[in-house]
């Protein structure tokens, strides 16, 4: 049978059957009231910002809806996808669909593009509120495009893991539990992790401190007058490795979305959406930590804080670093695409082996 | 291990040689080997946890068998499952209907499973359905059906794609006596067109009325050819009736039968006999006695004689099947 003609058939029997129920509709609710409460609440404590419409906090609501969209796509991703195989074993109808003339490879393929149809739903429920971000203004138009496909590709991967699962482990409970155990360890695990190895990893960094004595001081500015630069005082301390790690956080889906965003700065170089903000914070991590510094407040007999001076903008720290979006991205890929192979060999019939407990039909 | 394959195979049959399908240490099926030739039924006839739905997993493709060959139409369902696929209609021992889809919907895209356009898809549903008899729930969804109803279903999907071969696992239990009768109809009419319809059923007395020929089956394997004839020469019970009880008693103490072999139940006499000529030769008997004998025919069907006689030389020939619910799994 024809590729296509096989994955719409399937494609359109799940949306039909798995989907279009209450419950979808009532999550796709609850989920538009909540990115409504967020973009009202948004509106009034930043319309009072703008003045000149060059600050407004459109990029901070846009990033939140995506982030939104992001979190419920991780939530109910597992739960529509994660029994997509083994339920249908379960209820015996996979059987009966294998002895047609569609493949396996259509059945695994059309669930999987089906279940990620199903959480594009929230990426296009949102698209009201990314109107009104964008009135809020401070909205590039780039950074919209290009979060919007990285948010799809990474709820395309969710999707393509739970189905994946859903044929790889027998029963339906344990395939859906195991389908949120792998989204808490991108999401929140990657944080974990990269804490953990961080602070457990330290080296020995090293301070000179040149300080200052004076007698008097200038009652009118405060400034010291005549001062004497005192003999250099070192002393060591452990500081925690993050350079090492910061690859582990470019595993998190939502380091991803954040990462591939471009622009989000304003002229002074600070972010104006939560994207650019997370992006510069998370770049900066690759940069190791000074472990030879010299604090030198008395400047050569001129105190002051010099040695502050010429710190980078953060994003002078993000254009600077090296970008990890797509190494993060390209692993989810791969793996999402070695699952959907792994679910299309163990449910290939006539089957040779078939896991214990389980029965063709 | 390819010797009845010699002696050449019916066209459109299926041709089963040496076929054997263990999981882990559970042997499902040990050892089957029968020929189902096209334009008759085949009863395949065994006791639950036998291998019957191992076998017809292996047959309808979804199975690799461990060892032995099997050829549908001539074709290797392990080399070529899709050239099978399209030949084969087959009907599951479990229930499965998507429960949210009415039947209309569950055929129509069965149909176009099998290559149909959309057009051709509704109207072989529409029609399936009529034959079945679920036109009045064809817009219903699946789930308000009953067993009977689903069963129904179920053998309208087997069906779509009017296959040369049709495979049924139980397609019998759960429907009412005119159902069943309308099924035996409907199976007939096909076979009659030149399709090859393998039933599997422990149902024997059912199986027997529809099946021209019987694969019988336990522990795994069919029974050979001599197991057969062995079966066929046993003793078994005979019902006799006449009129008047004590006539029948009296003229059977006169010919001779031993007491021991007589026994009596709410439907007459029962008389044991071994082999179609010794029973001949009671009746004849009894009549030249002057017994109005009005009813004589063995009291269990062919298939379950030979069944029970079958399961009785297993038992004592092997151990039984560990577990042998676990058999189709």
């Amino acid at each position: 049978m024809n590729l296509f003609r096989g994955l719409g058939l399937i494609i359109g029997l799940e949306l039909r059957q798995r989907v279009r129920g209450v419950a979808w509709y009532v999550l796709i609710g609850v989920f538009v009231a909540l990115v409504a409460i967020v973009t009202l609440l948004l509106w009034f404590t930043t319309h009072t910002w703008s003045t000149d419409g060059a600050d407004g906090a459109g990029g901070w609501l846009y990033s939140l809806i995506i982030y939104f969209v992001l979190l419920l796509g991780t939530l109910a991703t597992p739960a529509l996808s994660g029994n997509a195989v083994n339920g249908e074993r379960d209820a015996g109808t996979l059987a009966t669909t294998q002895v047609t003339l569609v493949s396996t490879t259509q059945i695994v393929l059309g669930k999987f593009v089906a279940a990620w149809i199903a959480s594009l739903a929230f990426l296009v429920a949102s698209l009201p509120f990314v109107i009104v971000a964008f009135v809020l203004g401070n909205l590039d138009v780039g950074t919209v495009v290009v979060s919007f496909l990285v948010l799809a590709a990474e709820l395309g991967v969710l999707a393509a893991i739970g189905v994946a699962l859903s044929a790889i482990v027998t029963r339906p409970l344990f395939s859906i539990v195991l389908s949120y155990l792998v989204v808490a360890a991108l999401s929140v695990g990657t944080l974990i992790a990269f804490g953990l190895l961080g602070s457990v990893t330290t080296s020995t960094a090293t301070e000179t401190y040149i300080g200052f004595e004076a007698d008097e001081y200038d009652d009118a500015t405060g400034e010291p007058i005549d001062p004497v630069c005192q003999e250099p005082r070192t002393h060591t301390y452990d500081v925690p490795r993050f350079d090492y790690y910061w690859g582990i956080l470019a595993a998190n889906p939502y380091v991803v979305i954040a990462d591939a965003a471009p622009g989000g700065f304003d002229t002074h170089g600070t972010p104006t959406n939560l994207f650019s903000a997370l992006s510069s914070g998370v770049r900066s991590l690759q940069t190791p930590p000074v472990l030879d510094s010299v604090r030198d407040i008395c400047n050569g007999g001129a105190p002051g804080a010099t040695y502050l001076a010429d710190q980078p903008t953060p994003e002078e720290v993000h254009d600077a670093a090296v970008p990890s979006w797509f190494v993060g991205l390209g692993i989810h890929v791969l793996v999402a695409a070695g699952a959907l192979w792994w679910a299309i060999a163990r449910t290939r019939t006539p089957a040779k082996r078939l896991p214990t407990g389980s029965r063709v039909a | 291990m390819t010797e009845s394959m010699t002696d050449s195979p019916p066209a459109d049959g299926v041709v089963v040689d040496g076929v054997a399908r263990s999981f882990g240490s559970v042997h499902a099926v040990r050892q089957a080997s029968f020929t189902a030739r096209s334009g008759s039924i085949t009863g395949l006839v065994g006791p639950n946890g036998a291998g019957k739905t191992t076998l017809l997993l292996m047959l309808a493709t979804l199975l690799r068998p461990d060892a032995g060959s099997i050829r549908i139409a001539g074709i290797d369902p392990v080399a070529d499952p899709v050239a099978v696929r399209a030949l084969i209609g087959w009907m599951p021992d479990t229930l499965g209907t998507w429960s949210s889809l009415s039947p209309r919907t569950a055929l129509t895209t069965i149909g176009r499973m099998y290559n149909l356009d959309v057009q051709a898809a509704r109207r072989r549903a529409s029609e399936l359905l009529a034959t079945v008899g679920l036109t009045h729930l064809a817009d219903r969804p699946a789930r308000v059906l009953s067993r009977g109803q689903k069963q129904r279903l179920s053998l309208a999907r087997a069906l779509v794609h009017s296959p040369r071969v049709l495979l049924l696992d139980e397609p019998a239990s759960g429907l009412d006596p005119a159902a069943r009768t309308e099924l035996r109809a409907l199976l007939r009419r096909i076979a009659d067109d030149g399709a090859t319809i393998l039933i599997s059923s422990h149902e024997l007395a059912e199986l027997e009325v529809i099946s021209d020929a019987a694969v019988y089956m336990s522990a795994g394997l069919t029974a050979s050819s001599d197991a057969l004839t062995h079966a066929a020469t046993t003793t078994r019970q005979w019902r006799i009736r006449a009129l008047g009880d004590a006539p029948l008693a009296t003229a059977l103490q006169q010919i001779g039968v031993a007491p021991e072999n007589i026994a009596t139940d709410n439907r007459g006499t029962l008389v044991s006999v071994t082999g179609d000529a010794d029973a001949a030769q009671l009746l004849s008997a009894l009549v030249a006695a002057g017994t109005a004998v009005t009813s004589f025919a063995p009291a269990v069907g062919d298939f379950e004689h030979t069944f029970l006689d079958l399961t009785k030389n297993s038992a004592a020939d092997q151990h039984p099947e560990p577990g042998p619910e676990g058999a189709a799994q």
